[in-house]
């Protein structure tokens, strides 16, 4: 099967439970690639984090905080029959793409902690993560057998979580 | 979402124009050549369009980043493809792959943003300051969603002015973003008298 990519930029998020579906965030750098997976059903979604807290600001467009975007995509893998006590984690990006600069740079760091402690909140275990540094970083989610693999520029993929051998299927 | 009339973004656009115009100056007298500049974008764009704009997420780039701080806050980000990055070096007599070659890129960056600051600050008569430049060789996407978080905070579009310096008679330019952050924008147009 060939897989069929859907993007997932800056400030956006997606979920899906299509086998051969992957969802992808290219470049990321100081933003946090959040993926959550419920293996048993072969759901996944992805969110392109941008900021920690949304600061009382909330429209259309505020799914790039970290508080407000994981709650969506909570809300929608549950849609597609996600079991919260099944869904693992991965994190990748919040680098510091600027070795000295001001202090707005930390951003990634500030990402990274935001979303740990939600998760934290929620008891969603952190499977892997490959996060801060100086390097951009490129997230892949399989849908179908939540696979997660990282890429650094010029580099190849890693895997972060393992594909599954088998799945059950959908009730 | 935020808007500006057609007004603002041709003040905006011609403000790019003559601060574009000035850092070419900087950088023909660095390199000992002709530059040109192109016509400058003002693009008011959602943050993953932004990015987009800029081209392929992943392709490798130089960016060299200068804040500016004073009465008006933002980024200036210039973007360096890694054969253009290469064709600079050797104009400078530097090998391209080694440290000096990057801190001869992040030299280029700077000399050429602070006249592009300074420009923007005499012709709005504000009062702005670069802070020292950074340099990172990374994904494209990576170096600009990291300029762009900076202004995500207040506003749900990012303002970028956009233009071109190209090496006349070489293979090698240099794009370069003004990034101003959403108060800054307001700034900078009060100034201008369009606010």
């Amino acid at each position: 099967m060939t897989p069929i990519e859907t993007m997932v930029r800056m400030g956006e998020l997606a979920v899906s439970s299509e086998r051969g579906r992957v969802l992808v965030s290219l470049g990321l750098g100081s933003c946090i690639g959040l993926a959550l997976v419920d293996r048993r059903m072969g759901i996944a979604g992805l969110a392109h984090i941008v900021l920690p807290q949304a600061q009382g600001h909330t429209n259309e467009n505020s799914r790039r905080f970290a508080d407000l975007a994981v709650p969506e995509m909570l809300e929608a893998l549950d849609d597609l029959g996600a079991r919260r006590v099944r869904l693992e984690a991965v994190l990748v990006g919040g680098a510091s793409m600027f070795a000295v600069s001001a202090a707005s740079m930390e951003v990634g760091q500030r990402n990274e902690a935001a979303v740990r402690a939600i998760l934290q909140g929620l008891r969603i275990p952190v499977a892997a993560a490959a996060t801060g540094g100086s390097r951009g970083r490129t997230i892949r989610v399989d849908v179908g057998t939540s696979a997660v693999t990282v890429r650094e520029a010029g580099g190849k993929d890693t895997e972060l979580l393992p594909a599954s051998t088998t799945m059950e299927t959908a009730a | 979402m935020t808007r500006y009339t057609e007004m603002q973004l041709d003040a905006l656009r011609e403000l790019a124009n003559i601060g574009s115009g000035t850092a070419s100056t900087a950088l023909s007298g660095m390199l000992g050549r002709a530059v040109d500049i192109s016509v400058p974008n003002a693009k008011v764009l959602p943050f993953a369009d932004a990015v987009e704009a800029a081209g392929n997420p992943e392709a490798e780039v130089t960016g060299i980043v200068l804040g500016i701080v004073g009465d008006m806050t933002g980024t200036v980000l210039l973007l360096v493809p890694p054969a253009d990055a290469d064709a600079m070096c050797r104009m400078l007599g530097v090998e391209p792959d080694d440290e000096l070659g990057l801190s001869a890129l992040g030299e280029i960056g700077n000399i050429v943003g602070t006249s592009y600051i300074n420009a923007l600050a005499s012709m709005t008569g504000t009062d702005l300051e670069p802070t020292p430049p950074a340099t990172a060789t990374d994904m494209l996407g990576a170096i600009v969603e990291s300029v762009l978080a900076a202004t995500a905070q207040t506003g749900d579009v990012a303002l970028v002015l956009d233009s071109n310096l190209m090496v006349e008679g070489e293979d090698c330019s240099i794009s370069f973003l003004l990034v101003p952050d959403q108060g800054g924008v307001d700034q900078l147009l009060a100034r201008l008298g369009l606010a």
